[in-house]
């Protein structure tokens, strides 16, 4: 519990500050475009979808190759911190997305008062789902590098079938052409998959963790 | 905390950095763990504090360590480069880090220890210098009050004031807080006083295990007439001999009996102490000479 | 401070007989406690009780318990007689050796030793 509440105060509390800097660069940037350009698509969605993920991917990298061993070394057991870490991963995505849609709803406003166009963007759940599996995914490589090193690199491709799920019904992403169909044949059942993945990303990342040797830092 | 250690092996592919090791501590004394350089001794430690699975048995009061959460909450290794931070942690952070996870950490001792080692809170782990970082470890070693405390190489780094700042608060709060204390270090000759008990390790073996003082009773250097050492040291156990003209003075291993002492006598030959470090040197040097 | 070489705790036990000895340490008088001495020192406290336990079986020290160790009423008395016995075997044996060996004539010994008798030294 104590690891798991530290992640989650430190983490959430630093991904809100980096939420927020963000929404404002992006709120100036689109500024600054529009005394060029129309406005046709909305900023915090691009960042969101593109660079937010791969921030909350970074935050589970850091939480495996930084946090545990410090865990380990103040004498935690690698269980004890994969279980917080599971709870993390869903708690931090939830944060995350909850902090995407109110970018959305200040950002509509703006866009209405401006009369700016917008697209449509992913629900809360979509969100959600996207971030825990990228922050899985972080999670499961990193384990995988840390523990054999440049042969972690044999868990990529595994990392890249994972994050692509929850991608495939989020608007302002690139469809996949070989799933392309999936998501509309299952729905909102789509979700039940994206939900798969995660506890997929969460399995191999303990299957990895559990014996992982603490290494010398240098 | 007693600690049995039983047919441990480390491996790093090819490499067998522990070989089939078998031991027991006590406990609640201060040990030495001395080794040449890649002798096996953070291997060993490493697999005391469950950092890596042990291929054999590391019992901690008789449970497994590894993965063991009871176990786990009674040790803590500090590795020259601490692995209880990162390196973009703040001093504070770690000490904060402490507080939150470990149930046995005295706060107000390891500001104490911060204040007294010279360290500046604020200052970023990353940024810290060689010694400044040694000196964090010994301050999470030694405030975490784990009844088994493993210091691997603390001094590296510090200056000479520092470092005895550091044996004195050492000493101090093991006295206050009794508890297993296990230190690996090559300044044999300045912690040696502090060591109760010596465990010696060489490629990956137990050379010896031994009470320090009666380690120091061990060793003994004849030297007299080159012919009459080489008669006396016939049959004993000799680590070492060098030369002065026709002098000669070698180093014998084992307790001398009376008669033995009393035939010494007889050839004239002068007995004395060997230091632990110069023992130490040679029960760890192959047969055929340096490495 | 110690030589690393003989058994910390018999050097201790020296050290405190010395002073008993010299007077310095009275009878009856605490010695200080064995942490106190492991600070001072900067040595291991089981190896300072140690060289306190041999002090304690040769009747130098007795314990008193809770509170510590005293210097037994007989020890100066007895150390003197044990340094009496081993005097001229190991302090002036050597010393004429010595003086033989650099050539200095024994009658020359013994006036130093009659001018320190007479105070003139």
């Amino acid at each position: 519990m104590k690891v798991f509440r530290h992640l989650t105060t430190t983490l959430v509390a630093y991904g809100a500050i980096v939420a927020a800097c963000v929404f404002l660069a992006v709120l100036a940037a689109t500024f600054t475009l529009s005394l060029f350009a129309d406005i046709v698509f909305s900023g915090w969605m691009m960042v969101s979808v593109q660079i937010a993920r791969w921030f909350v991917l970074w935050v589970g990298v850091y939480v495996i190759h930084n946090v545990l061993p410090i865990a380990i070394a103040h004498g935690r057991t690698r269980r004890e911190f994969l279980a917080a870490a599971t709870g993390f991963s869903a708690v931090f995505a939830v944060a995350m997305s909850v902090l995407a849609w109110l970018g959305f709803l200040v950002e509509d406003s703006v866009y209405d008062v401006m009369g700016w166009r917008n697209h449509p963007h992913g629900s809360l759940l979509a969100y959600t789902l996207m971030f825990a599996v990228w922050c899985g995914v972080g999670m499961f490589v990193t384990a995988a590098f840390d523990r054999w090193g440049y042969g972690g690199a044999l868990t990529l491709p595994v990392g890249l079938a994972l994050v692509a799920v929850p991608g495939i019904t989020m608007p302002g992403t690139d469809d996949l052409p070989v799933f392309r169909d999936a998501p509309e044949l299952l729905g909102e059942g789509w979700h039940v998959v994206s939900v798969f993945a995660w506890m997929i990303t969460m399995a191999l990342t303990w299957a990895v963790a559990r014996a992982m040797p603490v290494r010398t830092r240098t | 905390m007693r600690v049995d250690v039983q047919g441990l092996t480390v491996r790093y592919g090819s490499v067998t950095a522990v070989d089939d090791m078998s031991f027991s501590l006590s406990g609640n004394k201060i040990y030495g763990l001395l080794g040449r350089n890649g002798s096996g001794k953070t291997s060993l430690m490493s697999a005391l504090a469950g950092y890596r699975k042990p291929a054999g048995s590391v019992l901690l009061d008789g449970e497994p360590v590894f993965e063991n959460a009871a176990a786990m909450r009674q040790v803590c290794l500090v590795r020259h480069m601490s692995d209880a931070a990162g390196k973009g942690d703040k001093v504070s952070h770690v000490l904060e880090y402490g507080a939150a996870w470990r149930d046995t950490w005295d706060n107000a001792y390891a500001l104490e220890l911060t204040d007294l080692l010279g360290i500046s809170l604020k200052t970023k782990v990353g940024a810290l210098s060689l010694g400044q970082g040694s000196a964090l470890g010994v301050v999470v070693g030694l405030a975490s009050r784990s009844p088994l405390t493993m210091l691997d190489e603390s001094h590296v780094g510090m200056d000479t004031p520092t470092r005895y700042a550091f044996y004195d608060a050492l000493l101090n709060d093991f006295m206050a807080h009794p508890r297993t204390i296990i230190i690996s270090t090559h300044l044999i000759e300045e912690l040696a006083s502090l060591l109760e008990e010596v465990v010696i390790i060489d490629s990956g073996r137990l050379v010896l295990q031994e009470e320090a003082d009666v380690l120091r009773s061990r060793g003994t250097e004849v030297t007299g007439n080159a012919s009459d050492v080489d008669e006396f040291t016939l049959g004993l156990t000799v680590l070492g001999e060098k030369s002065l003209g026709r002098t000669k003075a070698a180093m014998v291993y084992g307790t001398l009996d009376d008669s033995q002492l009393i035939r010494a006598r007889q050839l004239g030959l002068e007995l004395g102490p060997i230091a632990l470090q110069d023992l130490f040197v040679h029960l760890t040097e192959p047969v055929g000479g340096k490495r | 401070m110690f030589d690393d070489r003989s058994p910390i705790y018999r050097q201790i036990a020296d050290r405190i007989k010395a002073d008993v000895l010299s007077g310095a340490l009275k009878a009856d008088e605490q010695v200080m406690s064995t942490n106190q001495y492991a600070a001072y020192y900067r040595i291991n406290p089981a190896t300072a009780a140690k060289a306190f336990q041999q002090l304690v079986d040769e009747q130098v020290l007795y314990k008193k318990r809770g509170i510590g160790m005293f210097v037994s009423t007989q020890a100066r008395d007895m150390l003197r007689a044990q340094g009496r016995e081993t005097f001229f075997g190991e302090v002036v044996d050597p010393m004429v050796a010595e003086a033989r060996a650099i050539g200095i004539p024994l009658a020359e010994v013994v006036r130093r030793i009659e001018q320190h008798e007479k105070g003139e030294v």
